[in-house]
């Protein structure tokens, strides 16, 4: 049982740190809580769905480029005004906080509140044994799109310019903009990584779990929270390593301690990171606290 | 004299609303007291829910007279204030709101599985002991002192610690005391507030005190506005009859109710009610 | 020509104010907007369905039940303030709901209070009629329905069980209980109970930790979506067939198939209710709702529809539509409809539990065992 536990609990752990790449992206680079991060990760799953005739292959960046554009769009009608006022941090999370219950209530009035699953044909359902332990097709897809995910953020944050860019406007924003950068021009790019992050996301979520409803970035957003704490915000390697970890502790938690505790076992690791050490795990956060 | 039939049947139709209306005040005022000192802080639906629990409990199963159990709903609130603040305090910002919604969450856990508070069933048949005068009286003393507090020195030093945190210290304000001092202001009226919607609505459940209804309160406050202590209240007061006003529409209300709070954080950063405290 | 014509007109309106006037005014308060509203809108439906046939032939010699809905949202505060408007405003003489038990819990005492009947349609907690002597409830109890099925699987040869449950939901907790009780009861050895959140999506952990038990069968009680996903990946960890699932009341919906498929194949659920059922009455209930509404009804639209019914009933029995009575005559209302022959006991709940049926899933759909 231990072997299926570890696997389970790496497994968890890719779902979550999938989930909050984007996430930190936004906040460590925007300084923004995005909340309606949680709507791109759903709109992702719907656009995918209603593609799904076309097959993952095609359904799946379609998504994350539509996520994208969302959240060019949204970002730039809800966050720019806020960012040239200068208005403090709780108005983003004040305001993305209104837009995605706007937009929650929007997409279940349009789409309904129905819980709704991919066509099996979009992925094989076969799972994959080795010897008493059981992977499927989907899961290790998720784990894999993690990895190369997390790669190539990397590498787009250290080795171009746009991440030169991105980095800048993290570090001393007004400095950007005398250094010739174009400060609107790569929130907007980092809205739409983000964004599309967070919709591809949602796809292979969604192709794993079976749970496709309009509300299903909420759940995913506060377990987000624990994730890009305890990895540092804007830290994209802090995400990957706090996923793996908080969805290892969460199963492990639930497989020999209680099952009960298994969703409050975060929040507490949450607490006590930010009691101790509330720049993350690793301390690397891109912009400084406070 | 006796009341007319339609004033008595307006006043129990709306009775549930209008002891709402003087709860989510209180609530308001909660959040006032954090905002106002710079901290934000989200803890109030949390501190409610020890409020609300403690005080179902000492009606429920020590039998304590309402008299009783109300002043003292606050203390499990504001011991659990006065142990969390330390680490906790020592946060800022976005990070102090995301510990204090941790720690929300771990007390939901809490209540979720302790059988003496009911589990997931929650406690219900708690004797309607308190009345909607109560609340109301209440919800105006504690803005007529918070209203005196914000027009004295100490308002200046909150108001200072609001603008600029570090200045303020050079001037002598004591950080650590105002800060604390807030938190277990907040913890006690939250907790009043507990208490009192757990005994007009007779059942309290682990879900009324997480993530949702702390956003809930923290946008009163933003809604109306932090100038003066009436502000908030209002805030309360117009995003608590929202749901209720828009019942005909009840597809989009939610939209409606979004798509406010968007357009007042854009257009209104001050909220809605921007006047502030004229000091002598 | 002119005072023919202001006659004329004044009769029309009458007339018309008259007809309005007779119409006897009820009230429901659902769960319309929010993640539960499936619920709450099907039961709506199922209202609707039985008013077009009760109004038909009207109760009281020809009077028209007008039927106000609120919405709860899924919030208490809003629950009874809906409750409140629907008494206190639109002055209905009954109320039908809410849709969530922890909802009646807190609407029941305000309604009992001003003695108005209610009845939860969909309440199937324990200690619901308890509030008081105005609430009734339709709804077999879960204590009524699971321990049939627990039955079933015990004869087909299990000895021992592993159950999983929300532990965050009144309905799903309250349903464990009851499931812990009934497989003792049948001398079913309890090896683990595992809990979840009604939100998780994922429950590898505690279900790796069951299967290295090799339970018998495996008991779920909880909402339809956290059932379908715990199949689902049950199947994917490698249950296989000779593990009995047993569901309880949350598992009888037709998304259990359309989310499930065949992983739900196998899985036994007791009810009072399925659309599977053969009589005439239920098969042409079936049908009227798929063309009404284009989909399938699930429990939650049956009880609601059978529910009307015996409102009706009641308020023609009255006399006089007046609360009191329409109360008193409830006590006494016997209807043999989809549900089969349905009276209430003593507390008001349903009497009889023998119309409980065990429903097996095959190929993603139920059929009667």
């Amino acid at each position: 049982m231990l072997s299926q536990q570890l696997v389970n609990g790496v497994l968890l752990g890719a779902v979550y740190a999938l989930f909050a790449l984007g996430f930190t992206l936004m906040f460590g680079v925007l300084k923004v809580i995005n909340l309606t991060y949680g709507f791109y990760f759903t709109a992702g799953a719907y656009i995918a769905l209603a593609l799904a005739d076309y097959g993952l292959w095609l359904a799946l960046p379609l998504a994350a480029v539509g996520s994208g554009v969302a959240a060019v769009v949204v970002d730039a009608l809800l966050l720019t005004r806020l960012r040239r006022t200068g208005a403090p941090e709780l108005a983003s999370l004040m305001v993305t906080l209104g837009a995605v219950l706007a937009l929650n209530a929007a997409m279940t009035a349009w789409l309904g509140p129905d819980i709704r699953r991919f066509p099996p044909s979009m992925i094989p359902a076969t799972a994959f044994a080795l010897g008493d332990t059981r992977v499927t097709a989907a899961q290790i897809l998720i784990f894999v799109a993690t990895i190369v995910l997390v790669g190539a953020l990397l590498s787009l944050i250290r080795l171009t310019r746009l991440g030169l860019a991105i980095r800048a406007l993290a570090s001393r924003p007004d400095a950007a903009g005398l250094m010739g950068i174009n400060p609107a021009r790569t929130a907007a790019i980092v809205s739409f990584l983000s964004g599309g992050l967070a919709g591809a996301g949602g796809v292979l979520i969604a192709l794993s779990s079976n749970a496709i409803q309009p509300y299903m970035g909420e759940e995913m957003l506060l377990r987000g929270f624990v994730v890009i704490i305890v990895g540092g915000l804007g830290d994209i390697r802090g995400a990957l390593i706090a996923g793996l970890l908080l969805g290892m502790v969460e199963t492990l938690t639930a497989g020999y301690i209680a099952s009960e505790l298994k969703d409050a076992v975060g929040f507490l690791i949450l607490v006590l990171v930010l009691w101790t050490r509330p720049l993350g795990l690793f301390g690397r956060a891109i912009i400084r606290r406070a | 004299m006796t009341v007319p039939d339609w004033l008595n049947d307006f006043l129990w139709t709306y009775q549930n609303l209008i002891n709402a209306l003087g709860v989510n005040g209180l609530l308001a005022l909660s959040m006032y007291v954090v905002l106002a000192v710079g901290q934000l802080s989200l803890g109030q639906a949390a501190f409610m829910g020890l409020g609300a629990y403690s005080s179902a409990l000492m009606t429920v199963q020590l039998h304590l007279p309402f008299p009783l159990v109300l002043p003292l709903s606050c203390v499990i609130p504001v011991l659990f204030a006065l142990i969390i603040g330390g680490p906790t305090l020592r946060l800022t910002g976005v990070y102090l709101a995301i510990a204090t919604i941790g720690l929300g969450e771990v007390l939901r856990a809490v209540y979720l599985n302790i059988d003496l508070l009911g589990g997931p069933m929650g406690l219900n048949g708690i004797p309607e002991s308190a009345e909607t005068w109560m609340i109301y009286a209440l919800l105006a003393t504690a803005t007529a002192l918070l209203w005196v507090v914000g027009k004295s020195r100490v308002g200046r030093a909150m108001e200072a610690m609001r603008e600029d945190e570090t200045a303020a210290q050079v001037m002598g304000v004591n950080l650590w005391r105002y800060r604390l001092g807030a938190l277990v202001a907040s913890a006690a009226l939250a907790g009043l507030a507990g208490c009192l919607n757990a005994h007009v609505s007779d059942f309290i459940g682990p879900n009324e005190y997480g993530f949702e209804p702390a956003v809930t309160i923290l946008s009163y406050a933003l809604l109306g506005g932090i100038g003066t202590p009436l502000a908030p209240v209002l805030g309360a007061w117009v995003l608590t009859l929202l749901p209720e006003l828009l019942r005909g529409i009840s597809d989009i209300r939610l939209v409606i109710n979004g798509l406010i709070i968007v357009v007042a954080v854009l257009f209104l950063p001050a909220g809605l009610f921007p006047w502030r405290l004229r000091r002598g | 020509m002119k005072p023919l014509i202001t006659l004329a007109v004044a009769l029309a309106l009458m007339v018309g104010t008259a007809r309005a006037e007779t119409d006897i005014a009820i009230g429901a308060v659902e769960i319309l907007t929010g993640p539960a509203s499936a619920y709450g809108i099907a039961i709506r439906q199922g209202f609707e369905l039985a008013l077009d046939d009760v109004n038909k032939a009207g109760v009281l010699g020809g009077r028209k039940l007008h039927l106000f809905v609120e919405d709860s949202a899924g919030n208490k505060d809003q629950a009874i303030n809906a409750a409140r408007l629907l008494i206190g405003r639109d002055k209905v003489v009954a109320l039908l709901g809410p849709t969530l038990s922890t909802e009646i819990f807190a609407v029941g005492p305000v309604v009992n209070a001003r003695h108005i009947p209610e009845i939860g349609t969909s309440t199937t907690a324990t200690g619901v009629t308890d509030i008081g002597p105005y609430i009734f409830s339709t709804a077999l109890r879960e204590a009524d329905v699971i321990p049939v099925a627990i039955a079933a699987a015990a004869a087909r040869g299990a000895k021992n069980i592993a159950i999983l449950y929300a532990n965050d939901d009144a309905f799903s907790k309250s349903g464990f209980d009851v499931m812990k009780a009934a497989a003792e009861q049948h001398g079913m050895k309890v090896l683990a109970t595992e809990g979840f959140a009604t939100k998780d999506t994922d429950f590898a952990a505690q279900l790796t930790k069951i299967k290295a038990l090799k339970p018998d069968a495996v008991g779920v009680s909880a909402l339809v979506e956290p059932v379908s996903g715990v199949l689902l990946q049950a199947r994917q960890l490698g249950f296989g067939p000779e593990t009995i699932f047993i569901g309880g009341n949350g598992s009888n919906s037709p998304k259990l198939g359309e989310i499930a498929g065949t992983a739900a194949d196998g899985l036994l659920v007791g009810t009072p209710w399925a659309a599977a059922k053969p009589d005439p009455k239920n098969q042409a209930f079936v049908a009227a709702y798929r063309e009404k509404y284009g989909k399938e009804p699930d429990q939650f639209a049956a009880q609601a529809y059978e529910t009307m019914f015996l409102l009706a009933q009641a308020i023609d029995h009255s006399g006089d539509a007046t609360p009191d009575h329409i109360r008193d005559a409830l006590t006494k209302v016997s209807h043999d409809g989809i549900l089969g022959p349905f009276t209430f006991n003593a507390s008001r709940s349903p009497a009889s539990t023998s119309g409980v049926v065990v429903l097996v899933v095959k190929g993603g759909k139920f059929t009667v065992q």
